[in-house]
This record gives structure tokens, sequence and C-alpha cells, in this order.
């Protein structure tokens, strides 16, 4: 079977419309690794379609971008997407949400799932209301959207998941000190403390040795 | 240990006296928000403003940010934001 990644990707409020936009760069990975993309972008990330390409394409990589908690995830509108009974079978799941690390990921290891990254508190992220039209140009939430978009792009390079888990933490830790530093403007010194929380809640459940 | 934290900020969260000293400490933090930031925690997206009201009603989202900010006072304290591993 060909290697795919299924991505959901609503756009309905402030922080989806950012993490829709900055999926793309994963997307465009993912295709110049000929890995099949399945992109459930606005309206698609519905429960059907979400279901449809579980069951039939089996995705080897599910990156969840949405709201959660630690017994939903999310898709277009907040409708959930996922519960505590979903089958993800052999997938490894990558999600950028709050709180789904704290009791569904491990939820989806026990229905079969390779390996689950995602976070144990709300995800926070910074951002520059001027930019807020043009999300890839805002340097304050690239801070925080870059090293998670790391997780995905390490494994689409084929490396373990718990090498895309560490070096996501790694670019988070390397981001916070330059956030911490002298030569950091006063908003990047200031939003320091929720990369912080970023960082200290990201967790990995599963397979760590899993590969795509 | 980090459930020991966790149950410890719940503690703290919980105590009326601990948690409006905590709550007079962070409306402090908040208040140095530059007004050029946006945050954003989950759905919701705040402005200094924003959160203020949110800290001083002491609501979901208010407490969301006293623990996110305890955190972070303990990792400066405890010296864990200089050698995170």
């Amino acid at each position: 079977m060909s290697k795919s990644i299924l991505v959901t990707r609503p756009d309905h409020d402030l922080i989806t419309k950012y993490f829709y936009a900055w999926s793309q760069e994963i997307i465009d990975i993912a295709k110049n690794k000929n890995v099949v993309v399945f992109d459930l972008k606005g309206k698609k990330s519905n429960k059907k379609e979400f279901m449809s390409y579980v069951n039939k394409r089996c995705p080897s990589i599910v990156f969840l971008n949405g709201h959660g908690s630690a017994t939903i995830f999310t898709g277009y509108e907040n409708q959930t997407l996922i519960d505590s009974n979903t089958v993800l079978k052999n997938s490894i799941i990558y999600a950028r949400s709050c709180e789904v690390g704290q009791k569904l990921g491990l939820n989806l290891i026990e229905n079969g799932a390779k390996t689950f990254i995602g976070y144990n508190r709300k995800f926070f992220c910074g951002y520059t209301p001027e930019k807020i039209t043009k999300p890839l140009e805002d340097k304050i939430a690239s801070l925080f959207l870059e090293p998670s978009n790391l997780v995905v792009s390490t494994l689409l390079k084929n490396n373990k998941a718990g090498e895309a888990y560490n070096r996501s933490k790694q670019q988070m830790y390397k981001n916070f000190r330059k956030m911490v530093s002298s030569t950091a403007t006063f908003e990047e010194k200031y939003s320091a403390r929720w990369l912080w929380s970023n960082l200290t809640s990201q967790v990995l459940f599963g397979n760590p040795l899993a590969t795509l | 240990m980090n459930n020991k934290i966790e149950n410890s900020i719940q503690d703290i969260i919980s105590d009326p006296e601990l948690n409006e000293q905590l709550k007079k400490l962070v409306l402090e933090r908040v208040g140095a928000m530059p007004d050029s930031l946006g945050m954003s925690i989950g759905s919701k997206e705040f402005t200094k403003k924003d959160a203020l009201r949110h800290v001083e009603q002491g609501d979901d989202t208010g407490k969301q940010i006293m623990e996110m900010e305890l955190e972070f006072i303990r990792g400066l304290a405890s010296g864990a934001v200089y050698s995170y591993e």
C-alpha cells in the first residue's frame, strides 16, 4: 500500500485559519516525497468525509488540526470527528489541538493506532493582530507553529515517531531561548511563557519507533 | 513529576487565600502583556484586556491563564527553563 497522509484543516475561526495556512507546508513536503495526500480542508473536515478516508484509505499519518478536549477532537464548526470509539488502525497521529493528549490519544492507541503525539493541556499560540489576514507572515505565530510542523515534516522524511517528537521539542526550546534572549522583541519575550506551556505539555503515546 | 506539579497547582487554585494571592500576581503579569500581541487558547483569542477580565472573574479561561503563569514561574524558579532536556 502506498504511503499516505490525511490532513484535517478547518478554517472557521482565527486559530484554525492559522493552522490551515501553516499546514500547507506539510502538504507540499508530502507531495514532494510522493506521499499521497488526503486534504480535508475547510468544510470537508467533517465526520463523514473523515471516516470515509480513514476506512477506505487507511492513512499512514493522520495530521489533525482543530480543537480538542480530553475526550473528543473536532473539525469544521466544531463538529466531533474523533471520540474514544474511533479506530485509526496502524496510523501515526499528530493532533495540533488542545488536550487530546490527556485521554483521547491513549484511547486511539488502545484502538490500534501506532503512535499518538499531541498536547495534554491547552495549546497556546501567540499572534500579531495586524497579521491575521496573512498568517504565514506572522513572525510571532511562526515561533509556535514551525516547531509544531516539525513533528509531521520529520515523519515525512522517514524518521521514527520518537525522533519527530524530540525534534519538535528541541525546536520549541531553541525558539524559547531565542525569545527570552536580550535580542528578542518585547512581544517575543512576553509570549515565551506560552511556548513553554506547549513544550511541557507535548506527549507521545504508543510506539516511538514507528515510521511512515 | 508532572502529576505532582499539576496537583499542586490545583491545590493552590482551590485554596481561597492562595488563589487570591496567585490571582494578584497573575493580574500584574498579564498587565505587562504588550497591546501589540494576541493570545490564542484553544478556540478563543484574547487581547490583554480580555485576559485581565478572565483572570479577574476567575472563570475557566482565567484559571487556565493562572495555571500557565504558575507553571512558568516555577520553571523559572527551579531553573528548568534554563536547562531543559
